[in-house]
């Protein structure tokens, strides 16, 4: 026990060193970082908008209220931003595969996934994050949605339940790039479908939602956890949510041990 | 013509070197197609108009813009930033190639294979989805689409060129103001909507600016919203953005030489 305790401190430490170093990198870089800043903020500014402008017009969206369907973008983002905060290591892997240095991480006293996850930060994302964070809680307090104790406590288990699902759609995505070099954009169209997510699944035709559900939980890492806060969430899909994200990281995980047996160290 | 015939040829064989690569490239464009298609079927059900759109010009809209993104916005004049900042741009310096024609042909091989695909994913998604469409029947019409298409495509290699060349003055940070300009395209040039839903000022004051030129604009031609007059205006604001573009470019080229060094060569 003493002994995992330790490793905890000694991954936090490691963990701290790299995401200052990623922070120094971006400092020394401030031009492109202002520009992706802004880029970031007005992304997030004109969707928003727009989402507005077009609830405003039509009332509702799959029988959803404006406030409601704005409430689904900012929880989006929040999964979204918080995990490629957390996980932008996945962004760099690839090239790392290509060129065998990989081995570099391999031979290393540390545990390679939680190198290859973690090894960037994004700093921008966390400048990003916390007006986000601010704009939800203001959201909540001003009473445009309604909501309940409970619906609180589930919207934030399920959220972080969704980072766990995101965790393991992370490290497939890991596995693929280990057992193919050919896929170099696969975190990219991981990006895309859960951009599905941006707004309620609910107007997707069923199967597709069926398909952001149980096969690529898109539904369950972006939809569900306003749904829960909303009311409109009954606990047996909470539960479902739970088991599901627990399947996913175990399997990914099995994927990853799979994957790395047959690393081929190609190019070193 | 023979030389830039080779290039086109070569650059269509690059994309099937690493062919799942590739075709897992188009998902992602079948996924962002799938959220506005259904975004805008819920959001417009049928026999309602919003914004002034039925819900069969509104789809014809999105797979619309779709086809015509997949050739005007298709292009590898990106690249041209990475030659600059790597020094590569010395090689092409030296060979009697037209440098902006090498990458005009690129870009073209590149928005042929990317509009065949096109065609074929929109072609499925109609099958599968049955959605209502516009069909546009006029010979005029379409002519004047596939015009203002070409004018799109031409603005956009300038655009990019354009773009690109801050690499003379900053090589590693030619990617970030890309990065925002690509989001600004995304709203402005109306990628995810039809900018004539946004209030006339602010749809008025886009009209002076190049975005719409590029996927609106032939949208809009195609479904027959526009007047002659409106088509002719459109048609002349983009042709006159072309050329202060290729004006920009060719300065700022000429301007960017004298401060290239072909580090690390």
């Amino acid at each position: 026990m003493k002994n995992k305790k330790f490793s905890i401190s000694k991954y936090s430490r490691v963990w701290w060193r790299m995401t200052m170093a990623g922070f120094n990198a971006d400092l020394t870089n401030r031009f492109a970082a202002a520009f992706f800043l802004m880029g970031k903020f007005l992304r997030f500014s004109l969707f928003l908008a727009f989402l507005i402008l077009l609830v405003g017009r039509t009332q509702t969206l799959a029988g959803y209220n404006v406030q409601q369907v704005v409430f689904f973008f900012l929880t989006f983002n929040l999964v979204d931003i918080i995990s490629q905060f957390l996980l932008r290591g996945v962004y760099h892997f690839r090239p790392l595969i290509v060129t065998g240095n990989f081995d570099f991480i391999l031979t290393k006293p540390l545990n390679p996934l939680f190198s290859s996850l973690a090894r960037r930060t994004d700093i921008l994302d966390l400048l990003t994050l916390i007006p986000l964070v601010l704009y939800i809680i203001f959201f909540l307090a001003s009473g445009q949605v309604v909501t309940t104790l409970t619906g609180i406590l589930f919207y934030l288990v399920l959220v972080l339940n969704a980072l766990l699902v995101a965790l393991a759609l992370h490290i497939i995505v890991l596995c693929i790039g280990v057992l193919t070099t050919e896929v170099d954009h696969l975190i990219w169209i991981y990006r895309d479908l859960t951009n599905m997510g941006r707004v309620p699944i609910d107007i997707y035709r069923e199967w597709l939602r069926g398909f952001l559900i149980f096969v690529i939980p898109v539904g369950v890492l972006m939809t569900f956890p306003a749904k829960a806060l909303m009311g409109l969430l009954s606990w047996q899909w909470v539960l479902f949510s739970i088991g599901l994200s627990v399947i996913f990281l175990w399997g990914s995980i099995r994927f990853w041990r799979y994957a790395l047996n047959r690393y081929s160290s190609a190019s070193s | 013509m023979k030389k830039y015939l080779q290039v086109f040829k070569i650059t269509f064989k690059e994309y099937f070197v690493y062919r799942l690569n590739f075709l897992l490239w188009r998902v992602r464009n079948v996924a962002q197609l799938l959220v506005l298609y259904f975004l805008w079927q819920a959001a417009i059900p049928e026999g309602q108009t919003v914004f002034g759109y039925d819900q069969t010009k509104m789809l014809t809209y999105i797979l619309g813009v779709s086809i015509i993104r997949s050739f005007v916005l298709a292009s590898r004049s990106v690249e041209v930033a990475s030659d600059i900042a790597t020094g590569d741009l010395s090689n092409f310096l030296l060979k009697p190639l037209g440098y902006f024609r090498y990458w005009f042909t690129r870009d073209i091989a590149d928005k042929i294979l990317n509009f065949s695909l096109a065609v074929i994913e929109i072609t499925l998604v109609i099958f599968i989805l049955h959605p209502p469409l516009v069909f546009q029947k006029s010979l005029h019409l379409l002519f004047l689409t596939l015009l203002a298409v070409g004018v799109g495509t031409i603005l956009y290699f300038y655009f990019s060129l354009l773009l690109a060349m801050i690499a003379f003055w900053s090589p590693e940070n030619s990617w970030s103001p890309r990065f925002l300009f690509l989001i600004v395209l995304e709203f402005f040039a109306g990628g995810l909507f039809p900018l004539d839903i946004l209030p006339g000022l602010v749809f008025r004051s886009l009209s002076f600016l190049p975005f719409p030129y590029l996927l609106f604009f032939p949208l809009n031609v195609y479904l027959g919203k526009l007047t002659s007059g409106e088509i002719l205006f459109g048609l002349s604001v983009g042709l006159v953005w072309v050329f202060l573009f290729y004006r920009a470019v060719k300065f700022t080229f000429q301007l960017g030489l004298k401060n290239y060094t072909a580090w690390g060569r």
